[in-house]
């Protein structure tokens, strides 16, 4: 069984390699060696850069030449080999900056070490204390209280978009004329277009000193508020995507459903929800990545202050969010306190990742569950 | 020239190009060939002959030159950059010079010059005047950040010149010996940390506190107002960007150390304009920021430390305008100290400095910013610092 399977992966990689070949031999040797030019001059370029090589240009340049070289002569060829590397060379930015980021948080999670059984584990004082103080005495670095915040603001948020954002989708998708929707649904992506400082600028001088008098509390700033305005500012995105997925429905379903007498109100709660569950169930997630990452409204109008807030549930304080402390400190910190800014970039860059990855395995499911021939 | 380009735009664009790429070659090579001339200058260049520095900074290596900073000594340096960069005429009045209507602060000291501001203060050093309006001998920029930023940036080499409202020791975290090796320390005028309180709380009496209170208030021991003579009102206590310039110097100066807790702090702001805007905006709230900031709505308090009241009054016996009040602080602008300028400022930075220390300066750049000038004996000892005047 596994001999049959090496042979064959073996066919395949003679078969491809005699493609290539053949493909090689195809090709004006002069295209051949232009290529070949360009693609050891990248690479060497590639290594320059990564040795902080003042000589780096000098490949950098020979590549420039090559590509224009063959640009001139072998567009078709030169154009195949750009577009890879451009391709490439996006992807190895993104996974540098990824990189660079955790390199940068590994000295603040060497120093929050703590040790269990007599094992050092690095990194684990963040989350087992909720100290955060960068410079009196003991200097610690907790990321409990930024994470608590991200999930009471994202939570509080995730209430306020998910009931609004999925029942305006069904209105739009499924009651509303052709015409209100025509007009409405462009006018809602374009409300996704206000810069967030506007929002965390009514929220600090209007919304915030209007909550703190109204409930007395101490001093401005409260994941309600920060919740409700995040959660406003997600809502575009949650219609926009859960409205594409209820017309995504194909008409036949909900055809057939009318054809049974039932209204429309119970073809929509029992057919095109049911079936677009997933998708607006992405939407939903697509929002929620918007809250956590969203900086600019809650650092204005947070407090600044990591601590937890007493007692957990209590919302109407709002200390700060893993985004609102990196916004808050880069320009002043130093040292392990910016490193620590970088720990909880790490954080928000692990969530992000999960709920992108999580959105779009639904969607995939939603495609294959859904998709059909068209 | 503009309009002979006008025409075609994409010669001149290639020019453009092409002149960029001299330039940024050049620089390269000039980068690399410092090394050597600078040893060179070092062996030979000690005694300091005046007008052998005039010429090597006067003459060619006429350049921009940028500060960068702290949010606190940007209005002071830039204002004095935008003054710099109009160089304006004699015959103005309001920026510089006499006329009948006006006659800008200070203007007895420079014996009725008839050069334009820039000029003036640049020939001093050696440059040559272009007696053209908003034409200065060399531009000045500064940008603005933070404290650290501005110590950084200096430190690496970024700029000229390093504003910083916190001494660079405590920005750098580097000791007193290495910095006054590596920097030269221009204070050029003083800022007070006025303490404010929202108007709700000074017009119910509370228009005096202790020193000692504040540092209650701000160690979380002392939480409602009525404990120290106010309405029954919990304390909205706001402090600054954990670790900035201004952080720093109010927990040194008046909770007593660096380092000192801050664990009554529930809200920290990072700009003055927020702090106003949080201490207008909410009840029972207490802060400190720079006095540039106060105003009827953000009413500043007296402070009694150790029995001498300072008063938020220019007129009082003590002010918080002195330099004795404890939370004032000096406002640097900190140049390096490199190969090529042992004294650590160059003769472009010396030029530019020199203006802040005339009584001019302090009174247009510093007092009408709301900041505290310098007494004479301290103006003179800052000008000691910098290079000789040709």
């Amino acid at each position: 069984m596994i001999g049959t399977q090496v042979v064959a992966a073996r066919n395949a990689l003679t078969h491809r390699w005699q493609r290539l070949s053949s493909f090689v031999g195809d090709q004006e040797p002069l295209a051949v060696a232009t290529v070949g030019i360009m693609t050891i001059a990248l690479v060497s370029a590639l290594v320059g850069f990564l040795l902080v090589s003042p000589f780096t240009i000098i490949p950098f340049g020979i590549f420039l030449i090559a590509a224009s070289y063959g640009w001139l002569n072998y567009q078709g060829l030169t154009a195949r080999m750009l577009t890879l590397s451009m391709t490439v060379s996006t992807i190895l930015i993104l996974l540098l900056i990824t990189l660079f980021i955790f390199m940068k948080s590994v000295p603040v999670i060497q120093y929050e070490s703590q040790s269990v059984l007599g094992v050092s584990v690095p990194g684990l004082r963040m989350f087992t204390q909720v100290q955060w103080d960068a410079v009196s005495p003991p200097i610690r670095y907790s990321m409990v209280p930024m994470i608590h915040g991200t999930v009471m603001v994202t939570t509080i948020a995730t209430v306020v978009a998910a009931p609004l954002g999925v029942s305006a989708a069904l209105f739009l998708s499924e009651i509303a004329p052709t015409t209100v929707r025509e007009l409405v649904k462009p006018g809602v992506e374009i409300l996704a277009g206000i810069p967030s400082i506007v929002y965390g600028f009514i929220g600090f001088t209007i919304l915030s000193p209007w909550a703190a008098d109204q409930f007395q509390i101490t001093g401005q700033g409260s994941y309600l508020f920060v919740g409700i305005v995040v959660g406003l500012m997600a809502l575009p995105t949650v219609v926009s995507v859960a409205e594409d997925a209820l017309n995504s429905v194909p008409e036949s379903m909900k055809s057939g459903s009318l054809a049974m007498g039932t209204t429309d109100w119970q073809t929509m709660t029992s057919i095109t929800l049911p079936a677009a569950f997933s998708g607006v169930s992405a939407a939903v997630l697509l929002g929620v990545g918007r809250a956590i990452g969203e900086t600019m409204a809650a650092t204005v109008m947070l407090r600044g202050v990591p601590q937890l807030t007493k007692p957990l549930y209590n919302a109407f304080y709002g200390q700060a969010t893993l985004t609102s402390l990196i916004a808050n400190n880069y320009g002043e910190a130093d040292g392990l306190q910016m490193d620590a800014l970088f720990a909880a970039g790490v954080i928000l860059f692990i969530t992000v990742i999960v709920i992108s990855i999580g959105s779009q395995y639904i969607e995939w499911q939603m495609q294959r569950k859904l998709g059909g021939e068209s | 020239m503009s309009k002979a380009n006008a025409g075609d735009t994409q010669v001149s664009r290639r020019k453009f190009l092409l002149t960029s790429g001299a330039i940024g070659a050049a620089g390269l090579a000039g980068c690399s060939s410092s090394e050597g001339n600078s040893s060179e200058e070092s062996d030979g260049g000690d005694s300091s002959d005046s007008s052998d520095s005039s010429d090597s900074s006067g003459g060619s290596e006429i350049s921009l030159l940028n500060a960068e900073g702290s949010s606190t000594v940007y209005p002071i340096s830039n204002k004095g950059s935008s003054y710099w960069n109009a160089n304006a005429p004699p015959s103005d009045g309001e920026y510089w010079g006499s006329t009948d209507e006006s006659t800008v602060p200070g203007w007895s000291e420079f014996d009725n010059t008839d050069m334009n501001l820039a000029d003036y203060f640049a020939s001093l050093y050696g440059f040559d005047p272009t007696e053209t309006r908003s034409d200065p001998p060399y531009p000045t920029t500064v940008s603005l950040s933070h404290s650290g930023t501005g110590c950084k940036a200096v430190r690496d080499g970024l700029v000229d010149i390093g504003n910083s409202s916190g001494p660079i020791t405590a920005e750098l975290g580097i000791s007193d010996e290495k910095a006054s090796e590596e920097y030269v320390d221009h204070v050029v005028g003083r800022d007070g940390q006025p303490v404010v309180v929202s108007k709700e709380i000074f017009d119910a009496g509370v228009t005096q506190i202790t020193g000692e209170q504040v540092r209650g208030i701000y160690q979380g021991e002392i939480t409602n107002w009525s404990e120290i003579g106010g309405p029954d009102q919990e304390i909205f206590v706001i402090g600054r960007a954990e670790g900035s310039g201004t952080d720093t110097s109010f927990r040194l100066n008046m909770l007593g150390a660096a380092d000192a807790s801050m664990s009554g702090v529930s809200s920290r702001f990072g700009q003055n304009q927020q702090v106003a805007e949080a201490v207008a905006n909410n009840e029972g709230a207490i802060a400190y920021m720079a006095l540039a900031f106060t105003s009827d709505q953000v009413p500043p308090v007296a402070i009694d430390f150790d029995g001498t009241v300072y008063k938020p009054d220019k007129d009082a016996e003590n002010t918080i305008f002195d330099s004795a009040y404890p939370l004032n602080r000096d406002l640097h602008m900190y140049t390096r100290i490199t190969e090529e300028t042992p004294g650590g400022t160059d003769m472009q930075e010396g030029a530019f400095l020199n203006m802040f220390l005339t009584s001019f300066g302090q009174q247009v750049f510093v007092e009408q910013n709301n900041y505290i000038p310098l007494p004479t004996k301290d103006i003179q000892a800052e000008a000691e610092k910098l290079p000789d005047q040709v």
